[in-house]
């Protein structure tokens, strides 16, 4: 251990070289930063781990089992457990895939499910991303180059490998193809993830696809190679957004898409991962009904935990939040990233009256959260550690059967003051290790 | 009844070459239980590949691409349909009842059905009680074509007091929705020569119901649809997309006869 941290300069040098870097907008502009690696993970013990396993694996099988069921007979709806309004009104529900069947009827192939620990030791959920989580790739990239710097470490501690998740990916992009190879589909080098696309395909043994590299004859998708020759596509891990996906089925002015995707994949001849039309599953509003899919699609109570969560949409809750907004956060549930954000005991008097007044206007727009009291990680400063806020992204694959990636990663925030982790935000990140023993 | 003979014909002109150019259009009558296609014919050229696809509205369309330089697309369809003067069977989908994109309703549009509301003395949520607000709409609307883009919303389109048969449509839906009757956007053609036409469709007593507020009338079987959907966006007839530089002129031309 100490032997890693020794060595944190020089592996953040490291990943600096292979490009492990962050790209972010502020004020329109496009500035790219490194995501900086603290060298003391978060630990994770084997129990512990196969608690958050089942949790996990219960709430990803209902949000894909939610996703099919939306975009087909909404039983969930009929039956009244989830208001119309939280599907339909939700930017995320695309009535372009009404009626789509995708390969496997699996829609969330990568979820990247957000959680923090309480000081309690509870773990709370959230927020779960059912479009394109990203992320996987750093602890990826850190496990690799702190065992370079020091093998011992892993030696003399149990860590599970979290290496395989190449593998593991893979395997979901072979179980759910349709003949042809698979390919990572990158908007560009201006992406946030840029890195975490050209490592992923190389990782997988994809193709890393601009999106002029893919084009659509006779209701299929091929990759143009060198010279013309093209190969028929099975499955696209896209790393694009829903709304830029098409531009024959979504945004017209949307440059970046392959127009007729949308044709190709309802007509099941490729493969999307993530599905289209996630988000109606991963919004701020849909959170609050998880644990009722949970009952609803499995017929059994939630493992893990929501925060307290208030939704303005229902009256009493709302009445609630009125009265006790300087304790909550305020989230709009249309926003990512950490965007959106918004802590009431940061708010002036006009602040909170403007919010109270807010709240009864778009009561479907927001929802109010307890700020749960996480728990802190100690992070690397100077010569000292100091305890920072952190958060643990794990990462569940499905492709069949569902798992949980033995790692995940940890993020914490650079401020010692500041709740919010999100990369977008400028944080850092940990490794995450899950012990053996 | 009647029996409608009908032709679309769109071309799309470009004053230098363009490549790459892929296109969706949606140009066949849907079958329904208010028309049946009793034949039909269409051409397209150039084209590659032409795929017949579907999409989650229930529209059908044909999708291909020409890949080659050129700088013309002509597209033809053409056939005949019998047409009733009833409500069209079918189920309502939920995503009827809320807004879409285009149908936000502003500050304008809940004004107006309130002074409707408070004018009108039955429900206006009846299918007299749209027709009220239908001829509402029609007295405080002006046909003015060029004042709108196929990018104005309802909301902006009532702020502006004119637009063509798609803002008409829009600010009807918006005003149907949020008076509690899901709606959905209709495109098609109609009776005479012209161009392609929208209207409204209502989802009241179990059936979808026209009302075509630019014209102040109700849909009868003088009316063909090819496409339907929350707003012009989802039920749009033509789409492409081409690499090239080129100014482009497109023209449609629409005629349907008895």
């Amino acid at each position: 251990m100490k032997e890693i941290v020794e060595q944190r300069e020089s592996i953040n040098r490291l990943m600096a070289r292979y490009g492990v870097k962050f790209g972010i907008y502020k004020n329109n502009e496009f500035h790219e930063q490194l995501f900086p690696f603290d060298p003391l993970p978060r630990i994770i013990k084997p129990e512990e781990f196969s608690y958050l396993e089942r949790g996990l694996t219960q709430r990803v099988d209902a949000l894909n089992a939610f996703l099919a069921d939306i975009y087909s007979d909404k039983k969930i709806v009929k039956d009244g457990v989830i208001p119309e309004d939280f599907i339909f009104s939700s930017k995320g529900y695309l009535p372009q895939c009404e009626g789509v069947k995708p390969p496997k009827n699996i829609y969330s192939h990568i979820s990247g499910i957000d959680l923090v620990q309480g000081k309690d030791g509870e773990w709370y959920i959230l927020e779960d991303n059912l479009r394109i989580p990203s992320g996987a790739s750093y602890p990826m990239i850190a496990r690799e180059l702190t065992h370079q710097a020091s093998p011992r470490t892993f030696m003399s501690n149990h860590v599970v490998d979290n290496r395989n998740y190449a593998d593991m990916l893979r395997e979901v992009m072979d179980a759910v193809n349709t003949g042809g190879i698979n390919v990572v589909l990158t908007p560009g080098r201006y992406n946030a993830a840029f890195f975490e696309h050209s490592y992923l395909a190389e990782r997988t043994g994809a193709i890393l696809a601009m999106p002029q590299d893919l084009y659509v004859e006779g209701n299929r998708l091929y990759y143009r190679q060198y010279q013309g020759k093209q190969q028929l596509v099975g499955t696209v891990y896209r790393r694009l957004s829903d709304e830029y996906l098409d531009p024959l089925s979504f945004l017209p002015e949307s440059l970046i898409g392959v127009p007729g995707i949308m044709d190709v994949y309802r007509s099941g001849n490729v493969a999307l991962v993530n599905a289209p039309g996630n988000g109606v599953a991963d919004d701020k509003g849909i959170y609050y009904f998880v644990p009722h899919m949970i009952k609803y699609y499995l017929g059994e109570d939630a493992i893990l935990k929501n925060a307290p969560t208030y939704l303005a949409f229902y009256e009493q809750d709302r009445k609630f939040i009125l009265k006790h907004l300087e304790r909550l956060v305020v989230k709009d549930v249309s926003e990512v990233g950490g965007y959106g954000v918004v802590f009431g005991s940061d708010m002036t008097k006009e602040q909170l009256a403007d919010w109270r007044r807010l709240l009864t206007e778009q009561p479907r727009r927001f929802i109010a959260q307890e700020v749960i009291d996480f728990i802190d990680l100690d992070i690397v400063e100077g010569d000292s550690r100091v305890p920072r806020k952190a958060d643990l992204r794990a990462f569940v694959l499905s492709s069949g059967t569902t798992r949980v990636w033995p790692s995940g990663l940890t993020r914490f925030s650079r401020n010692p003051d500041s709740f919010v982790v999100n990369s977008s935000q400028g944080g850092g990140f940990k490794d995450t290790w899950v012990l053996s023993r | 009844m009647r029996q409608l003979r009908f032709r679309y014909e769109m071309r799309l002109d470009m004053d230098q070459d363009v490549w790459d150019h892929h296109f969706l259009i949606r140009c066949r009558p849907m079958e329904t239980s208010r028309q049946a296609i009793r034949s039909f014919a269409f051409g397209i050229d150039p084209a590659d590949v032409v795929c017949e696809v579907a999409d989650g509205f229930g529209n059908h369309g044909y999708a291909g691409s020409v890949c080659a330089p050129h700088r013309s697309l002509a597209v033809w369809s053409t056939g005949t349909v019998c047409a009733f003067p009833r409500g069209e069977e079918g189920a309502l989908q939920a995503m009827y009842r809320f807004p879409s994109p285009f149908t936000q309703p502003g500050e304008n549009i809940r004004q107006f059905l309130e002074a409707a509301c408070e004018e009108y003395s039955g429900a206006i949520a009846s299918r007299e009680g749209l027709e009220y607000l239908m001829n509402r709409l029609y007295g405080r609307f002006v046909y003015a074509p060029g004042t709108t883009t196929v990018r104005t919303t309802a909301a902006e389109a009532l702020a502006g007091g004119q637009g063509v048969c798609q803002d008409y449509a829009h600010v009807f839906i918006s005003l149907c929705r949020l008076a509690g009757v899901p709606a959905r956007y209709a495109a098609g053609m109609m009776l005479g020569e012209g161009a392609t036409h929208a209207w409204a469709e209502v989802w009241l007593d179990g059936l979808w119901h026209g009302y075509d507020p630019t014209n102040n009338r109700l849909v009868d079987d003088t009316y063909i649809k090819l496409t339907h959907g929350r707003d012009f966006a989802d039920g749009t007839i033509d789409r492409g997309q081409f690499l090239g530089f080129a100014a482009q002129n497109q023209q449609i031309l629409v005629r349907v006869e008895e």
